[in-house]
């Protein structure tokens, strides 16, 4: 499973993206919970942001929400930072 | 790892209804408005508004009189200790001492700066108007390279040091995020597009005005850098935006090229960044940039006094253009310096940028 994030806006307005593909992985069982949870508080229209605020887009597999900071789930963050960690 | 678990989560996304209006409404004499709206704002999880519309609904409303427009700033700083929970700890209340933690001190004096400014030279107590107490958060998430205005307070991340140091570091930015709260109680401008953009540009303006304010400098001596200081040493850059030369703030192997355009032909179309609000807005900056320089003297007098009328005076539209942004300008400063230098200065900024002024 492919899991990217890209995250646009911020007051630098720089774009970063990460993706993590899971298959073969040790741990792609961890990484797929935490996408569905990521996945279950997403919308799929552009969220209500704050100036300044990023806003990120989710994609696992062929699924897509958004989200922005500071509202999102403990999934979320912990997905996003990660992603754009670890991911290429 | 395995992800936390869900239990308990809150929806994060409860209502679209903007709380100031639920506030009102939680206070309406027909309780089937204000029974709904308190329990979302109850439910909303929002402490502050909780205690703010308990404390309102057992308070008789004060007359005008009785409350009068506070000429001193009322700042309170927490520590987010690198959490997201909103506040976060009180650290520094407003009169206390300086803290230990430089980051605290920094935003409380840069939340001071920009009250001084909006007071003492626009004659207006707060970004409301009436003293609205200021808010900020420092220490948020870890390694955060961001900084941002939550509609309600401003909040603040450490960087990650390889890219971005602590973004308290440029007073600039401080005020930035306050001029945010400056234009929500004004203007309100969309943060979309190209009203987008003005709202960006517009706290830009105020808080490249705050750093020349607190320094004393005149346009000339500023250096209409947006968050100089704020890349950390590796990163070949000088800021994050220049107002003087938009498009010039970086140009590095890791962040890329500063994108923002000088003028209208190089306006970018996109659909990240709401519109590219952040990139845009290096045209109406260069054209605030020009106007000043062209005055010459203390930008805030002329220049940023005819900002200050368009955005402050009712008639620049939520979703206006740039063009809509200019005209006001040229109209603004008709009728608070006369047929003059000014306007003229006005007409020529836009024109160099290529926003029509018609």
């Amino acid at each position: 499973m492919r899991i990217q994030v890209s995250r646009t806006g911020g007051f630098a307005g720089i774009a970063r993206h990460g993706e993590v593909e899971t298959s073969g992985r040790p741990d792609a069982a961890g990484w797929e919970a935490l996408a569905e949870a990521a996945l279950a508080t997403g919308r799929d229209g552009p969220p209500a942001g704050v100036p300044d605020g990023f806003r990120y887009r989710i994609t696992v597999g062929d699924r897509t929400v958004e989200c922005a900071d500071p509202r999102l789930s403990e999934a979320q963050r912990t997905l996003i930072s990660r992603v754009l960690k670890e991911g290429a | 790892m395995q992800p936390r678990p869900n239990n308990g989560f809150q929806p994060v996304f409860c209502t679209i209804v903007p709380p100031h209006v639920l506030d009102k409404l939680s206070q309406a004499d027909d309780p089937l408005l204000a029974d709904p709206a308190r329990r979302t704002l109850e439910a909303d999880g929002a402490r502050r508004h909780h205690r703010r519309v308990t404390a309102l609904a057992r308070t008789p409303r004060a007359t005008r009189t009785s409350a009068p427009v506070p000429t001193k700033p009322h700042r309170t700083l927490y520590d987010c200790r690198h959490g997201t929970d909103l506040p976060g700890v009180k650290v520094r209340d407003e009169g206390d001492e300086p803290t230990g933690d430089a980051g605290v001190n920094r935003a409380y004096a840069g939340l001071g700066a920009t009250f001084d400014l909006l007071l003492n030279e626009y004659g207006r107590s707060s970004i409301d108007g009436k003293g609205l107490p200021l808010i900020g958060s420092v220490h948020y998430d870890e390694k955060y390279n961001n900084a941002f205005f939550d509609g309600e307070q401003m909040v603040f991340g450490d960087g990650d040091g390889e890219i971005f140091l602590d973004f308290t570091l440029a007073i600039d930015v401080i005020a930035h995020e306050l001029a945010h709260g400056l234009t929500q109680y004004t203007a309100n401008l969309t943060y979309e597009g190209q009203s987008g953009a003005l709202n960006e540009s517009v706290s830009d303006v105020f808080g490249s005005l705050v750093k020349q304010y607190s320094l004393g400098q005149s346009a000339e001596q500023g250096d209409w850098l947006i968050g100089a200081g704020l890349l950390a040493p590796r990163v070949d850059g000088v800021a994050l935006r220049s107002m003087k030369a938009p498009g010039t703030a970086y140009d590095d192997d890791v962040l890329g090229k500063d994108p923002q355009p000088a003028s209208m032909d190089d306006y970018v179309e996109t659909d990240e960044d709401n519109g590219g609000v952040h990139i845009n807005s290096g045209i109406p900056n260069r054209a605030f940039h020009l106007l000043a320089t062209a005055l010459g003297g203390n930008a805030w007098e002329r220049a940023g006094r005819i900002w200050f009328d368009v955005l402050t005076g009712g008639e620049l539209a939520q979703d206006a253009s740039f063009r809509d942004f200019a005209k006001l300008t040229v109209a603004a400063a008709q009728h608070r310096f006369g047929e003059g230098d000014e306007a003229e200065a006005v007409l020529k900024a836009w024109s160099e940028v290529g926003v029509p002024t018609r």
